[in-house]
């Protein structure tokens, strides 16, 4: 177990510098740099003559590096990342990038991993119930609200959720991870209290989608199970029908949904981006998107590379979930899982 | 292979726990009832099974296609939705009765206009009218539109209106509908500018819906052709192809495309920035296709029919895109079906932020821009009415290729090729 999960570690890490030099790349590809839109800046507010704005701006490239080749700003920036955690400046924030992954990237997961516990426990639940009371009202009900939830554009809900909260509910809090008051305090149970009065908007949105997903892949996988031939055997042992569903029925159905979670996390993350930059909730999301606007390649690219780690990162844990559930796929046997649909 | 057998209405039969003559009672009745060896009449099940055996040989695969798609309720829904919205962006101008594009700034954010079919003293009218808007002054100094309700206008139909060209080539000026006189009628409300919402939702369809399908188009022939080497050729091509969709599948889609999109400049032309953004969708949403058209490829590889190709001499790229890929045909239309919203949802998304698509093109996205200043949706809740757009290309697209996996997964069965006959056939066999 050990050494297969060690071999997927070792064969993740081709691709996150893949990854890396990508990311670069992209964030390098636009016309000028920050010392440009800094140089426009000192003409423009400073009153600076254009000679004199570019020679300060030359000077600002030499200072962090931005006037050397491609390439070793590349080796520059990944030899921060991996001796020092430092992801390069921020030119916006005045910070190194680091500190805002390290300030942000918890929040970021609080929200994603909870749509994502959310998702998972109501889609399991309804797609059970939707399974065991086939074509029956609550059933077709949940399959039409399910094509429902992934239709509707997340950034709608969250501008729906952002509009009743504030001109309706007169709710006051929005836009903020945590009320004032506790925002350097340590982690406390009133604290919790007061992040989830900010967050449960993101929350709901980024996971309404996986719980529609996570029910139609459970409905289905457990409509298969309960046609199975072990499942008629344990009814004519007569066993009672729960023990049948729950003990025999389910556990079965549940691998795809174990090899699905990989795909689902990545799912929530984007959830939460859409949500969050619309509820200007202070995670990765906002912050990614303004950093492309004004050309903060450092932190354009940090986070599309801490992005990617998340995404890498998770399906490397369902596939080591998925190893422990199915003994075939840590002898190296191909699984015989169907994938979900 | 099966498909000589009639399996398939037995199979239907199976699976939806019918008998046979319900399913096709009516085909049945039409059909004479065939002698056996003693001549003796069989029973209708066994005409029916006999009949369609000695149909089913000559059925092309769009004939078997289309009697399972025809079966499946809510691809045929998902179908008349797409449908629907594809006729009312290729005739946008047809369906406008005011010109989207036109700015009219003394009729801007008018909320929709009411449909009347009974007027102020209770008559009823079989065809529906309308009543002029009028601005009236509030005593706080704001002006409210309220309808003025002593002319009725009737809706007309088929109305000279606004010109245009149809395709872009032929002049016209008939327009679906219109209402006669000073009064107007917008269906869905106009925005800041004064434009028709309604009129300006089908000319953004054009944007969206051709954006998804050229992005898809892209990511399906990619996807495909990669597919189909990876599978053929297998060994070491198989294993670097294999590792490199990994590679592209562990970006990021969305903050990747929000990242790509952002470069674009901004002094682009129009036409310019449609493709690119088309590409950049596609970029990271051909390999979902790349894979599923390995897998079947794999399996297909080793059938009588590519050793027979092989032992007469086929090239190599004969079979793989006249033997190979035909057959993974309904495969690629379910993923294309299910890769379109995908691409509208996110397509949607970056025109709202104002990255990727801006005006003067207009998409569904784009015309949503307006709304995310919380005054003036919560004044003109109407000017999010484009959501309902990209909600019913959504779930359109999805219902169709929901229903098209159904009957597509049921049709590779019978042409008895791959792991999925087998699949099917043990499970068949357990229960």
């Amino acid at each position: 177990m050990l050494a297969y999960i060690l071999r997927r570690i070792l064969a993740s890490i081709p691709l996150l510098i893949g990854i890396s030099i990508v990311s670069f790349i992209i964030i390098q590809l636009p016309p000028g740099d920050f010392a440009t839109t800094y140089e426009q800046q000192l003409i423009s507010q400073a009153n600076m003559s254009p000679k004199d704005a570019a020679k300060a701006a030359d000077g600002y490239r030499a200072l962090y590096g931005l006037d050397k080749p491609v390439w070793q700003q590349y080796l520059i920036w990944i030899k921060g990342i991996v001796t020092e955690g430092k992801f390069g400046y921020s030119f916006a924030y005045k910070k190194d990038v680091g500190e805002l992954i390290a300030e942000r990237l918890p929040r970021t997961l609080f929200l994603a991993l909870s749509a994502h516990f959310i998702s998972t426990f109501f889609g399991l639940i309804i797609g059970i119930y939707s399974a065991t009371h086939k074509y029956s009202l609550g059933d077709n009900l949940a399959t039409v609200l399910a094509f429902i939830g992934t239709a509707v554009p997340r950034f709608f809900l969250a501008l729906v959720l952002v509009y009743l909260m504030v001109v309706e509910w007169n709710y006051p809090y929005i836009g903020r991870y945590t009320s004032p008051q506790f925002a350097f305090q340590p982690m406390s149970m009133d604290k919790f209290v007061d992040i989830l009065r900010y967050a449960w908007p993101v929350i709901i949105i980024a996971g309404l989608g996986g719980i529609a997903r996570n029910m139609r892949v459970m409905r289905g996988n457990l409509l298969d199970n309960l046609n199975a031939q072990y499942v008629t055997t344990a009814r004519a042992k007569g066993l009672r029908e729960n023990t049948v569903i729950y003990k025999h029925a389910v556990p079965n159905a549940l691998h795809p949904i174990i090899m699905y979670q990989g795909t689902v996390l990545p799912y929530m993350i984007q959830g939460e981006l859409e949500a969050a930059i619309v509820l200007n909730m202070p995670t990765l999301a906002p912050m990614f998107y303004s950093s492309l606007a004004i050309q903060d390649i450092y932190v354009s690219g940090g986070f599309l590379m801490i992005y990617a780690i998340l995404l890498v990162a998770g399906n490397l844990i369902a596939d080591i979930l998925l190893a422990i559930v199915d003994p075939r796929i840590r002898f190296g046997m191909s699984a015989n899982v169907s994938a979900p649909g | 292979m099966a498909h000589d057998t009639g399996l398939d209405v037995i199979e239907d039969a199976m699976e939806e726990s019918l008998p046979i003559q319900e399913i096709e009672k009516d085909r049945a009745i039409e059909y004479p009832l065939l002698p056996d060896r003693e001549g003796h009449d069989v029973s209708p099940e066994v005409t029916l099974m006999l009949r369609r055996s000695m149909r089913t040989q000559h059925e092309s695969y769009a004939t078997l296609v289309w009697r399972k798609f025809r079966k499946s309720k809510i691809a045929i829904v998902g179908g008349l939705i797409v449908l629907s919205l594809f006729i009312m962006a290729i005739f946008a101008d047809f369906f406008s009765p005011y010109d989207p594009v036109r700015l009219n700034m003394s009729e801007g954010f008018i909320p929709p206009t009411q449909l009347h079919f009974v007027d102020e003293t209770g008559q009823f009218h079989i065809r529906p009218f309308v009543y002029k808007r009028v601005q009236v002054l509030n005593a706080d100094m704001t002006a409210t539109w309220t309808d003025d309700t002593k002319v009725r206008y009737p809706i007309n139909f088929f109305v000279p209106g606004w010109e245009y060209k149809l395709f872009g080539l032929i002049p016209m000026n008939i327009h679906l509908y219109g209402v006669a006189g000073d009064a107007t009628i917008y269906l869905l409300g106009t925005d800041r500018f004064g434009r028709d919402m309604y009129g300006r939702s089908c000319l953004a369809g054009r944007i969206s819906l051709t954006m998804a399908l050229f992005g898809t188009l892209i990511s399906v022939a990619v996807g495909s052709i990669v597919g189909v080497f990876s599978g053929y050729y297998g060994g070491a091509v198989d294993n670097w192809t294999q590792r490199f969709v990994e590679f592209v599948q562990s970006f990021p889609q969305l903050p990747l495309w929000m990242a790509l999109a952002a470069i674009i400049p901004i002094t682009w032309d129009q036409f310019a920035v449609f493709v690119t953004m088309s590409i950049i969708f596609a970029l990271l949403s051909w390999t979902l296709l790349a894979r599923e058209v390995r897998g079947k490829v794999l399996a297909l590889r080793e059938t009588d029919f590519v050793l027979a190709a092989q032992e007469m001499g086929a090239s190599d790229r004969r079979i793989m895109f006249a033997h190979l890929l035909p057959n993974t045909l309904s495969h690629i239309i379910v993923v294309l079906t299910l890769t379109i919203p995908t691409i509208i949802l996110a397509e949607s998304f970056l025109s709202f932020l104002g990255i990727g698509i801006q005006e003067p093109l207009v998409s569904w996205g784009t015309m949503m821009r307006d709304a995310q200043t919380l005054q003036t949706l919560g004044f003109n809740p109407w000017i999010a009415s484009s959501v309902f757009f990209i909600i019913a290309a959504v779930l359109g697209f999805n219902f169709l290729g929901d229903g098209l996996r159904r009957c597509g997964s049921h049709t590779m069965s019978m042409s008895g090729a791959g792991a999925l006959l087998t699949k099917t056939r043990e499970r068949r066999l357990h229960s």
